[in-house]
């Protein structure tokens, strides 16, 4: 399989794209989180305070009631309780005698499962208890006499306080959130705009434009500094591209220039007839070597650029194919053609005439009288080109290497077939100029070059 | 006598193009600079060879110059740049003619003859062009022999007219390449003689040695005994 052009596809931009927004989205929850840990510390803090507070009062209650007991003990605490439930106390109170029956209180019965504990009128051991869907921190005791006694204080203004602050929360990472997905849409758009800018250049130039650069002044910042580089390498491209193709003019004017000198020379030489054209075919074939060099160098520096027109593939390869089948007739091959019509692809009519004509000179050359040499054009989703032969075929070991420039078969050498084995390397140089890719199909017998054309849009 | 000006930096080249130009009775005017070439175009010239890597730029972008100046002289660009795709450059901006250095003199002198005749030949839009006993009919497309009809291809056809349309001159491998085939690089393998042998063949076979091969670079189509000889 010989090299094919690596085209970028399209349709990657957008997952560049992606990335930006995939970071502008990881911001927005970073600082999301952030929110979320502090808010968490407030809220538990918050809490703290707020059930210490309830605590408090109920240490108060507690103290009032000792401070009675101190006095008068279950009479005096009787009494203060039923005056306190008589009055609509907001405390749980409760006050029974030792068979179970309630002397004065806010409640009607001991409430289920709570065990008295702990003695005296402190705080500890307080417990929480549960009633009708409302905490309650309660302190239960058996005062001496078995009097049982519960003082209760409720936990319902500390939970309304922190629903309310979750639900507040609730809304400040809400709005968090939504302002950080704005701003990150904001940047994302900034930055994938700038990088759109250098996109768009991308392409321009891939698409053969060396000279398009940015409009506008460069912006003081890293995107700025990135054009300006990029302005800067496209530069050093062109200047490289135009020296080269200036080389390659003076090379070609330096080198004609003398060779044209010594044919005016040769042709004042008289009655060495045989000599001097041995030396018009040597020079001849050296330019010819030269020019194929130059023309393969040509095509590569203008690998996927610009200035390619429609041609209509049929239409040069019936030419071409006109030229060759002749030749191959008399050296005795079996001819066949099978040409789309209307096959049209962007290219260089003249380039692909001579990659063609390469082909078939290369097939016509190896070829023994009796061989077969077939031409077939398919239009399709590519425009495929295909030269094949039954002649010998390539060795297997010059399969990788044969349209690399000076590659040549030592069986050729050993034969005396003449070449420099530039013909192939130009062939593959033109296919890549034309974004075509170049393949050698596996046949039985012979040869078979297969050159598969993109086609136009459209 | 037709006149003929040359616009080359190199002495010696210019030298071997004068001296195929007065072989052909025309008078040769040199010129070694672009700009003095394109001043001079303006006088009564019928071909310039045109150099390209000349002091002063590139002779090929000096011919919309050349034309603007009034010269209706045709143009032969005979440079060192002369890789297929230089050709075809220097086609597409306007010259008649392109012929890569080195040259060999046989191949100028061949062009020079057909950019001659070009400019007093116009007369090719006859019918019927005709021979001696070789007559060409041109809207029916048929090549007929003392009567006798000779089936030819499409391509053969557009070969025996091009020869017909310089008759009596030299016509190169070269020529007949880059006018019958629009080709513009050197196959370096015999191609054209493949094509030129068949059609010759079959006028043969009708009794017409019509296509003779040239000493040296090419044919000569002379169906007329007495017509030998160039203008």
């Amino acid at each position: 399989m010989i090299e094919t052009p690596t085209e970028v596809p399209a349709d990657e931009r957008p997952l560049h794209a992606r990335a930006t927004w995939r970071l502008a989205g990881a911001m927005a929850l970073a600082v999301a989180l952030i929110s979320v840990l502090a808010m968490g510390l407030q809220y538990r803090l918050v809490a703290a305070r707020l059930t210490e507070a309830q605590r408090a009062l109920l240490t108060a209650d507690l103290d009032a009631l000792a401070a009675l007991y101190e006095q008068r003990r279950i009479i005096a605490l009787r009494q203060a309780i039923a005056f306190r439930a008589e009055a609509g106390a907001e405390e749980m109170l409760l006050l029974m005698d030792r068979d179970g029956n309630v002397l004065a209180g806010t409640l009607g019965g001991w409430p289920e499962g709570l065990i008295p504990s702990g003695d005296g009128f402190t705080v500890d051991p307080a417990q929480e208890i549960d009633r009708d869907g409302t905490r309650w921190l309660v302190v239960a005791r058996d005062l001496p006499g078995g009097f049982p006694l519960l003082v209760g204080r409720s936990l319902a203004p500390v939970d309304a306080t922190l629903a309310a602050l979750r639900q507040g929360m609730a809304g400040l990472l809400a709005a968090i959130l939504a302002a950080g997905a704005f701003v990150g849409w904001l940047a994302a758009r900034w930055v994938m705009g700038r990088i759109g800018r250098l996109n768009a250049l991308a392409d321009v130039v891939a698409a053969g434009n060396l000279d398009a650069r940015l409009p506008g002044p460069r912006s003081r910042d890293e995107f700025g500094l990135l054009e300006s580089h990029v302005h800067t390498m496209l530069d050093r491209i062109a200047n490289l591209n135009r020296a080269t193709h200036r080389l390659s003019d003076t090379i070609a004017h330096e080198m004609r220039t003398p060779l044209n000198r010594m044919l005016r020379k040769l042709d004042r030489i008289e009655g060495q007839e045989e000599v001097t054209g041995e030396v018009r075919a040597e020079m001849r074939q050296a330019i010819r070597v030269f020019d194929s060099l130059l023309d393969i160098s040509r095509a590569e520096a203008d690998q996927g650029g610009g200035g390619l027109v429609p041609v209509d593939l049929s239409v040069v390869a019936a030419e071409v194919w006109d030229l060759y089948e002749a030749l191959a007739e008399d050296k005795g091959l079996v001819t066949a053609a099978k040409i789309d019509p209307a096959v049209e692809v962007l290219g260089d009519r003249h380039l692909i005439a001579q990659m063609l004509a390469n082909l078939l000179d290369n097939a016509i050359k190896y070829c023994a009288p009796g061989d077969q040499l077939r031409l077939s054009l398919a239009g399709g989703e590519r425009a495929v080109l295909r030269v094949a032969d039954t002649g010998p075929g390539l060795p297997a070991e010059l399969r990788e290497e044969a349209f690399e420039r000076f590659v040549r078969a030592d069986r050729d050498r050993a034969k005396g077939i003449k070449g420099h084995g530039l013909g192939l390397a130009l062939v593959r140089a033109i296919a890549l100029r034309h974004g075509a890719r170049l393949t050698l199909p596996k046949v039985e017998k012979g040869l078979t070059v297969e050159v598969a054309f993109p086609r136009p849009l459209g | 006598m037709d006149r003929i000006l040359i616009i080359e930096d190199d002495a010696e080249t210019a030298a071997a193009v004068a001296a195929v130009v007065r072989a052909l009775d025309c008078a040769a005017e040199h010129r070694d600079t672009l700009d003095a070439g394109v001043a001079e175009a303006a006088g009564d010239y019928k071909v310039i060879v045109l150099d390209r890597t000349l002091p002063g730029g590139d002779g090929v972008d000096a011919i919309a110059r050349i034309r603007a100046g009034g010269s209706r002289a045709l143009i032969l660009v005979l440079s060192a740049l002369g890789r297929a795709a230089q050709r075809v450059e220097g086609l597409e901006k306007g010259a008649d003619d392109y012929l890569p250095k080195p040259f060999e003199e046989d191949e100028l002198r061949a062009r020079l003859r057909a950019l001659l005749r070009r400019g007093t030949m116009q007369v090719l839009d006859n019918d019927l062009l005709a021979f001696g006993d070789l007559e060409i009919r041109m809207k029916a497309r048929t090549v007929h022999v003392k009567r006798a009809h000779v089936p030819v291809s499409p391509k053969e056809f557009e070969l025996i007219t091009y020869f017909a349309r310089n008759a009596g001159q030299i016509v190169t491998r070269m020529q007949l390449l880059e006018n019958v085939w629009n080709l513009h690089f050197d196959p370096g393998t015999n191609v054209v003689d493949v094509h030129v042998g068949r059609l010759r063949r079959k006028l043969e076979d009708a009794g017409s040695p019509a296509i003779q091969t040239a000493r040296g670079e090419g044919y000569v189509f002379a169906p007329l005994p007495a017509a030998g000889g160039a203008g």
